[in-house]
């Protein structure tokens, strides 16, 4: 086993993750909401990105924002048909109803874009680099990078704005915010606009690493589910963390055991860390 | 010159059972209203509806103007920014945020020549929350939280102020403090809604005080006379028992 190369793939697919997983926690964390749409959400991401680059002749660099902005708008919509479930916090309709919209949207796709694989190549993902016997690409870079940013951005955001504080006041206490003035559902929406527009953000550019399919979404929210629970509901470093530490163990698992059951060992270590640390790996009130 | 606040026909019921019934209430600017009676009795209820508040399920139906306007069709916040502010009952501070980051939301020029307090004019008011600014919300003290949650509410430049049970929790020397900063408050204009159990402690900075029972306005009238009410001593000694 190449050592130094599966540091390499765990680190992509740990930022990935966690790149994938950053609007549930900002879902989960300040709307306590869910949203088992989330993979198809994804899967519109990517596809949306290569029509925009394949039908309409964008450059991959304005194929990106127009593929959030296509997010933002199905979050809204989401939301729009949510609103009562959500000012209500009935979880288990939320679940059916964001459960029921993933396979809308699958549908929807498969008819839009057809049931064949695509492959979404942008100007990085067809350029190697070769350092000694490691090898990753540009586009592998790009992932990193943009995790990286837009989890800084969102620490920031969170902690340091007036924005952020509202976000806060409405993840501890709703009730209480609407006391400070604060519009709630203002809130919800903008939460469920920032869900839509990180995971399409995702689906651009983490889409270009493997062929996409309309049908594709499942295991990204299963992976999701697993990084925001191990990272310890709506904290957003320990999401980061738990995605990276996924990555690494998919990677080595994949290598020294076998790449298909990592799955099922992911689940594994989670019900481990649950059992052990029921808040997570950065168990802390409140989140963030 | 209309009231700060009136309520009219307010009636409050929890799926089928109604738990509040006020024909009318008003409040004057400057005034305090002292809001008394026994556990149970409708009081937060009765503080809660004119928001249209409720951590339940309260249906709430009545006229509610402030300043002379109907405000009883507007969402909660939208009251709140008309200068109508609670101070609710049990959770009334944000625990995962600093004494400052709970004081930062607020109206610093709210334009319609309401008086506004800025973060200072609270620190000013209770020295000790200066002290605290860095602390979280969950490291306070009951009498800090109290005085936090007039702080926060003060930022949003309020016209009226509902309070419920300020003093509960608090030692004696302190809910005087508190109050008589409530009485203070009132100097400058603001109008003062006052849920309070201690009686004594109410009756010394009230304008007018009311007793409800089941729901309902069973007594109303200026402090000096209620102070001497039989029926008054009743329900304040119901209070001491607790
Ligand atoms: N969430 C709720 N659901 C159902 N009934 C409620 C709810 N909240 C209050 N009630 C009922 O409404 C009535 C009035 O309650 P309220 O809390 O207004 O009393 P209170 O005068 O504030 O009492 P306390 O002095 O104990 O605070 C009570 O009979 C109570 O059982
Ligand atoms: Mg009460």
């Amino acid at each position: 086993m190449n050592v130094g190369q599966q540091i390499i793939n765990g680190l992509v697919l740990g930022h990935s993750f966690a790149l994938v997983a950053i609007g549930w926690t900002v879902l989960l964390g300040v709307a306590r909401l869910v949203n088992f749409a989330h993979g198809q959400m994804y899967m519109l991401g990517a596809f949306v990105t290569w029509a925009a680059i394949a039908e309409f002749g964008l450059p991959y660099m304005l194929a990106v924002p127009f593929s959030m902005v296509v997010g933002i708008m199905v979050g809204f919509l989401m939301q729009q048909v949510l609103l009562r479930l959500t000012l209500k916090q009935d979880l288990v309709s939320i679940m059916i109803v964001t459960l029921g919209f993933g396979h809308v949207l699958h549908g929807v796709a498969a008819l839009v874009f057809g049931s064949t694989g695509q492959i979404l190549d942008t100007p990085f993902s067809t350029k190697n680099v070769y350092y000694g016997d490691l090898w990753f690409t540009w586009q592998d870079v790009a992932i990193v990078m943009v995790a990286v940013i837009v989890f800084i951005a969102l620490k920031t955001v969170l902690e340091k704005s007036r924005l952020g504080r509202i976000a806060r006041m409405v993840a501890e206490d709703p009730k209480l915010a609407l006391l400070g003035g604060i519009d709630v559902r203002k809130v919800y929406f903008g939460v469920f606009a920032f869900e839509g527009a990180a995971v399409a953000l995702a689906g651009a550019v983490i889409g270009p690493r493997t062929p996409i399919l309309t049908s594709m979404g499942f295991d990204e929210v299963i992976m999701t589910f697993v990084v925001v629970v191990l990272g310890g509901i709506g904290s957003v470093w320990g999401s980061y963390l738990a995605g990276i530490s996924l990555g690494l163990f998919t990677a080595f698992f994949g290598a020294l055991v076998s790449p298909a059951y990592t799955t099922p060992a992911a689940f594994l270590v989670l019900i481990a860390v649950l059992v052990l640390r029921p808040g997570g790996l950065a168990a802390k009130p409140g989140g963030h | 010159m209309s009231p700060v606040l009136e309520l009219a026909d307010l009636s409050v019921r929890y799926g089928g059972n109604r738990v509040l019934d006020i024909g009318a209430l008003s409040l004057g600017q400057g005034e305090v209203v002292g809001v008394v009676g026994a556990n149970g009795a409708g009081k937060s209820t009765l503080v809660n509806a004119a928001l249209g508040w409720s951590r339940g399920a309260a249906k709430v139906s009545g006229r509610i103007a402030l300043c002379g306007r109907d405000i009883s069709r507007m969402p909660v916040q939208k009251r709140v920014g008309e200068g109508l502010c609670l101070i609710p009952e049990g959770k009334l501070i944000f625990g995962t945020m600093t004494v400052e980051e709970n004081l930062a939301e607020g109206e610093d020029e709210p334009g319609d020549g309401r008086r506004t307090y800025g973060v200072d004019d609270v620190y000013a008011l209770f020295p000790r929350l200066k002290e605290r600014r860095g602390h979280l919300g969950s490291q306070l003290s009951g009498g800090e939280r109290q005085m936090l949650g007039i702080g926060r509410a003060l930022r949003l430049a309020p016209l009226a102020l509902l309070l419920d049970e300020p003093s509960i929790g608090l030692a004696p020397k302190l809910v005087v403090t508190v109050l008589e900063t409530v009485r203070e408050l009132c100097a400058d204009g603001l109008s003062v809604l006052l849920v309070e159990q201690n009686v004594k402690a109410a009756i010394a900075v009230v304008d007018r005080m009311i007793l409800l029972e089941r729901g309902r306005i069973v007594l109303e009238g200026p402090a000096a006379e209620m102070k001497d009410n039989p029926r008054i001593a009743e329900a304040y000694l119901g209070a001491q028992k607790r």
